[in-house]
Parts: C-alpha cells; structure tokens; sequence
C-alpha cells in the first residue's frame, strides 16, 4: 500500500516546480532580429540568407547576450552568465569580431553609468576574461569530425556544469549545410552487405539529428544554426522550375516570387522548430553605402518584415 | 577509413570478439561507428555473450572517437593563439594593406576575384615577393596557366629597395630560393599535392611555410562543374576545406583567385559562384580602371570589414 500511495504522490508543488523550471530554463531575449519571436530552450532555430548576409554575426550576438552576466559590479548587463557552445563548420570565426564585440557591449552598458558619474570608461578585464570562457569554440572540416564532435557533446555538456555550477545554454552552429557537397559525393560502400548502413548525405543527417535530439532530451539546450541558401544541383532546380512553372506564373505577380528552397534532407527540415529567412534587399535605398538586409520568419510565419544595415564596426543596425 | 583490424594492435579490447558483434550490426570501420546509434549497441551489447567485455570495447572506441574531433577551446584560449599565431602579412601594396587594415592574415583563405588582366596574377605575385623578402618564410606557388613569372618578381624586388646593386642581388637570391613553384594542371594534382604539404607540415618537414598561393583556382575547377553531377562541387568544397584546415591548422595566409565567365544576360560572374561563396575568408573583387590603367579592389567579404569599402585606383 505504502509503495502505491507514494507512487501517487506529488513529486513537487506548482510553485518548487516554476522556481526549478526558471533556474534550470530561464528566458533569454535575444537581440534583433530574433527578437520578434520568444524563444526558449528545446527550439531549435536556423538563420537562412545568402552569403554574406550577417549569419555569423547574428549568432555571435546572441552568443554574447548569453555569456554575459545580468548585473556585475552594479552595471547592468541584462545577460544570462550561462555557457554557450559554438561549433564551426564554415571554419570561417574570428575571434577577433567577438571580442570587440563583447568589448562595444561591456562599454555601452558602463556608458549608462559613466555618463552620471563622469568617470572615463575603461573595460573590467576579469569580466571580460569572465565572459570569454564563457565561449566554447571548435571546428569541424568534415562531417565525420562533426559527427565525432556530437558523439562526445553530453560527456562535454556534463564536465561543464559540474566545472561552472551552471549547464550550457546554447548550441550555435555555423553553418549546417556546409558538408553538402561533400557528404552527396560519399562513396555507397553498402554493396554486399545487407544491414550495414551506407554512408551518405541521408544517414549523416539523420545521426546529426538523432544525436541533438538525444542531448536535448538530457540538456535543456537552445540549438541556434545558420544555413547558407544555396541551390541545389542544376538538375533538380530545373525539375522544381518545370513543376511549379504553373504556380510560378501566378506568383510572380505577387510581390515575392523568389520562394526559399530547401536543400537538407527533410529530417532536418522537419527537425527546426523556427527559420528566419535573411534577403538582401535591393529596393531600399542603400544606408550610407552599406548593404541593407530584410528578415522574415518562415516558421511561424510572420506577415511582418524587418529590415537591418551591418556598420563599418560590424554591428547590426535595425532601420 | 580504418577498418576496425587496425585498432586492435594499440587497443587489445577490440579484439575478434567484439569485431564479430560489431560485424553482426553492420560495422567495420570506425566510422560506421558514427553514423550508429551507441546507445542501442549498448543495449545490443547487454543481451549478449560476455556483455561487460563488449562495453568496455564500445567505451574504447567512444574515446577513440573523442581524439578525432578538434578540442573545444574557450574565447581566451582562442585569443592566445589568434594573438600569438595569426600575424598579419604586408602585401608590399600599401592601398591594399590600408584598405584591409594591414594586409593579409594568417589562416585565412583569400580570394581574388576579377576579369582577366585584373591584376589577379600581379596582386599575387607582388605579395608572393613581399612575404618571401620580409617575413623570412616559404612561399609556396601553384601556378596552373605558366603564368608565373620570376623576372617581375626580380623587377618588384629592385624596385622596392634603394640599396646597392650587389645587396639587391644578395635579396634577390634569398626571396628567389624560398619560393617554391610548381606547375599544377587539374584538380587529381592539386589535392594531391595539398595533402602532401598537409603531411610534410604534420611531421614537420617543412615548418616555415608563410603563404600558399594557387593562381588560378578557378581554372583547375571549372572543368569538372557543370553537367548536372555532384562531384564537381565534391571536389571544389573538398579542395576549399583543405585549404582552410592548411591555413588554420599550420597558420598560413592563402591566396586564390577566381575569374570572371559570362553570365545571364551579359554580366560576367565569377567562375567558382554560389557554394563557392561560403569558403573563402576575405573576397576581394578587382576591377579595371581603364582611365588611369590600374585596378581598384572592392571588398566583398570579410570577417572585421563592412562590405563595400574599396581603394582608390592601385596601378601595380
């Protein structure tokens, strides 16, 4: 009897469970232009746009508004002071951007201050030191290596919180696409032997998202990944062209015939849980010679459209 | 890829027993083993003879996996190095080292883009000079349309000093000897030859290599795009990783350079387009400026600098 009424039991009340759910998953706003929509550990979202089209940026600075702590010596940072975990697979990060920055940010925030108090403003070395190891960093040149990364990443994953006392709080991964072409041309060595799996672009995929799909389900991690929107092969485009010539022609009329067309395998399609598309827009006008991009949220689709200028410095400007 | 034989020499636990439960799922190369689902092995592992063996064997080969991949480095470890190993070269154009904040960094893959006479092949030669006069390192050239010429590199060299002929020489013989030319007529070659560097820098052979130069790219990877198959891309983003991982990995500067083809309507395009994109670290595209008879170089991308910024007219 005993053993069944404590099976019944309440594990924990409302208010224990919300004070759990708010250390364990806080809530992170992200800086412009993944502001529009709340997003929270468990999602996973890719930033889609041509090359270049601030992807990498996009990502450093949410990366930087995690690492950051929310209050430090009295100045408020507004950040989270949790871990994030950046896995490079353009193999094109410059740590030299996310340091300056981090830099740009910390003085912003100590300007506030400053201005009331008059003093100059100089950057606190042991929160920037902080903060950088906040940022975990490697780099992948083949999916193998990537796949061997993942493998590894809850062994990580744990070492880290118990070293900081705090879990990691995002998975940034730049850029999911960029093994494509590499992992289409695997050799098919499946021949022969019935239940060995082929390796190849399908089953890379499919353990990718397997084994972030196994790591969430341990980590409360937010997954944030870039994809560069590149097409297809010549053959496949021409058959999606000559399928959709009948929409297309109705389209085309509207003010948007240029429909963003996925390349991964729909495992990973089906796998995102939100897509910002990123365009350059022409039909601004330039901003002080600088290249003007719009945003617009796919998945959910939202009807509104933003618009964003990257300055000399490298920061991203709303318009 | 090893087959799993080749592992039981350092590790006795992958023994033929465990090869012939893995042979039973399929696996016979490590990496198989990553394309599976570890856990279920486990699971697998658990219902069969002799279990604790067989995990022990799976835990093995997890931690062999683990030293493939790359260590995770935190920001300030990556700082250190990006300050200790990633200098900037001087291209030996001061309007291209103003533009691009000091010339040409170490581990990055550059790329210039331009028609033909452009001042691609001038642009790397020039800096193939510089470093080889300045920085006191290797520089290797693979030149793929016999472009490469020593006596501009001689006419740079005796332009740039003011010292007296019998030191000019002295310079020439030192910046003739540390650049390496080879001639490099497909794409088979090139890899080839990249993976060759690649194993020399490994068992450091040859550690004084500064800059890796390949005039032009485009040309050995254009013939092998097109006609609807996937290997020609293969190819081309298997050669930019491997120049990425020389250029990060052994902290050289690569330069590379891409020309134009007609594209719709008239307007030219490069010849290495859209999933060439998301290689190279910095593109530069050259146009002519017939005016003044020299070129100006535009900044398509790069990791610190705005887009669109560009230099006044550099005759070379």
């Amino acid at each position: 009897m005993t053993s069944a009424f404590s099976w019944i039991k309440a594990d924990e009340t409302a208010a224990q469970a919300l004070v759990r759910i708010l250390t364990e998953r806080p809530f992170l706003v992200l800086p412009a232009p993944l502001h529009r929509l709340p997003l929270r550990v468990g999602n996973v979202v890719e930033v889609v746009g041509p090359s270049p089209s601030a992807k990498t940026l996009i990502l450093i600075q949410a990366a930087i508004n995690c690492i950051l702590p929310k209050e430090w010596k009295g100045v408020h940072y507004g950040g989270l002071e949790r871990a994030v975990m950046f896995i490079d697979l353009d193999c094109r990060f410059d740590v030299s951007s996310l340091s300056r920055a981090l830099q740009r940010r910390i003085i912003e925030a100590n300007g506030l201050r400053s201005s009331l108090k008059g003093n100059v403003n100089e950057i606190d070395k042991e929160l920037f030191a902080a903060c950088m190891g906040r940022f975990l960093y490697t780099r992948c040149y083949n999916s193998f290596e990537f796949l061997a990364t993942l493998k590894t990443l809850h062994h990580r994953l744990q070492q880290e919180k118990e070293k900081r006392g705090s879990a990691v709080y995002m998975l940034l991964i730049d850029s999911i696409g960029a093994f494509y072409w590499m992992d289409r041309a695997l050799p098919s060595s499946s021949t022969g032997n019935n239940n060995r799996k082929s390796l190849s672009l399908q089953t890379v995929v499919e353990t990718v998202v397997h084994e972030i799909q196994r790591l969430m389900a341990v980590h409360p991690i937010l997954v944030l990944a870039t994809k560069s929107a590149a097409f297809g092969d010549k053959q496949s485009t021409t058959e999606v062209i000559r399928k959709r010539s009948d929409e297309k022609m109705l389209a085309s009329r509207g003010p948007q015939n240029t429909s963003h067309r996925d390349f991964m395998p729909s495992v990973w399609q089906s796998f995102v849980s939100h897509r910002l598309l990123l365009r350059t827009s022409d039909g601004i006008s330039k901003h002080q010679n600088h290249p003007t991009f719009s945003t617009e949220w796919l998945l959910p689709s939202l009807k509104s459209s933003e618009h964003f200028t990257v300055d000399d410095d490298g920061v991203l400007v709303t318009i | 890829m090893a087959p799993l034989e080749d592992l039981e020499r350092e590790y006795p636990i992958v023994d033929s027993n465990f090869r012939l439960f893995c042979a039973s799922h399929g696996i016979f190369t490590d990496e198989d083993f990553l394309v599976h689902d570890l856990y279920a092995l486990e699971g697998f592992a658990g219902q069969g003879y002799a279990p604790e063996k067989l995990k022990q064997g799976i835990k093995q080969v997890l931690s062999i996996i683990e030293n493939r991949h790359r260590p995770w480095l935190n920001g300030l470890e990556l700082l250190e190095d990006a300050h200790l190993n990633k200098r900037t070269l001087s291209t030996g154009c001061e309007r291209i080292d103003v533009l691009l904040q000091g010339g040409l960094r170490e581990g990055h893959v550059i790329e210039l883009v331009g028609p033909s006479s452009s001042c691609k092949t001038q642009v790397c030669l020039k800096a193939a000079s510089h470093v080889a006069g300045n920085y006191l390192g290797k520089v290797i050239y693979f030149d793929t349309g016999n472009s490469f010429s020593p006596k501009r590199i001689v006419q740079f060299l005796s332009l740039s000093s003011d010292h007296s002929t019998t030191e000019v020489n002295k310079t020439i013989q030192q910046v003739m000897s540390s650049i390496v030319c080879h001639s490099v007529f497909d794409i088979f070659t090139l890899l080839n030859m990249l993976h060759q560097l690649m194993n020399d820098l490994k068992s450091q052979i040859d550690c004084q290599v500064k800059m890796l130069i390949i005039d032009s790219l485009s040309s050995l990877i254009a013939p092998v795009l097109g006609g609807g198959g996937t290997h020609g891309h293969a190819l081309m983003v298997t050669a930019g990783f491997f120049l990425k991982e020389l250029a990060h990995e052994y902290n050289i500067c690569v330069m590379v350079t891409n020309h134009m083809v007609g594209g719709e309507a008239g307007v030219s395009k490069p010849a290495l387009g859209e999933s060439w994109k998301s290689i190279p670290h910095v593109r530069l595209l050259l146009s002519r400026n017939y005016s003044s008879n020299g070129s100006f170089i535009t900044v398509l991308k790069h990791p610190c600098l705005a887009t669109g910024k560009s230099t006044e007219s550099l005759v070379i």
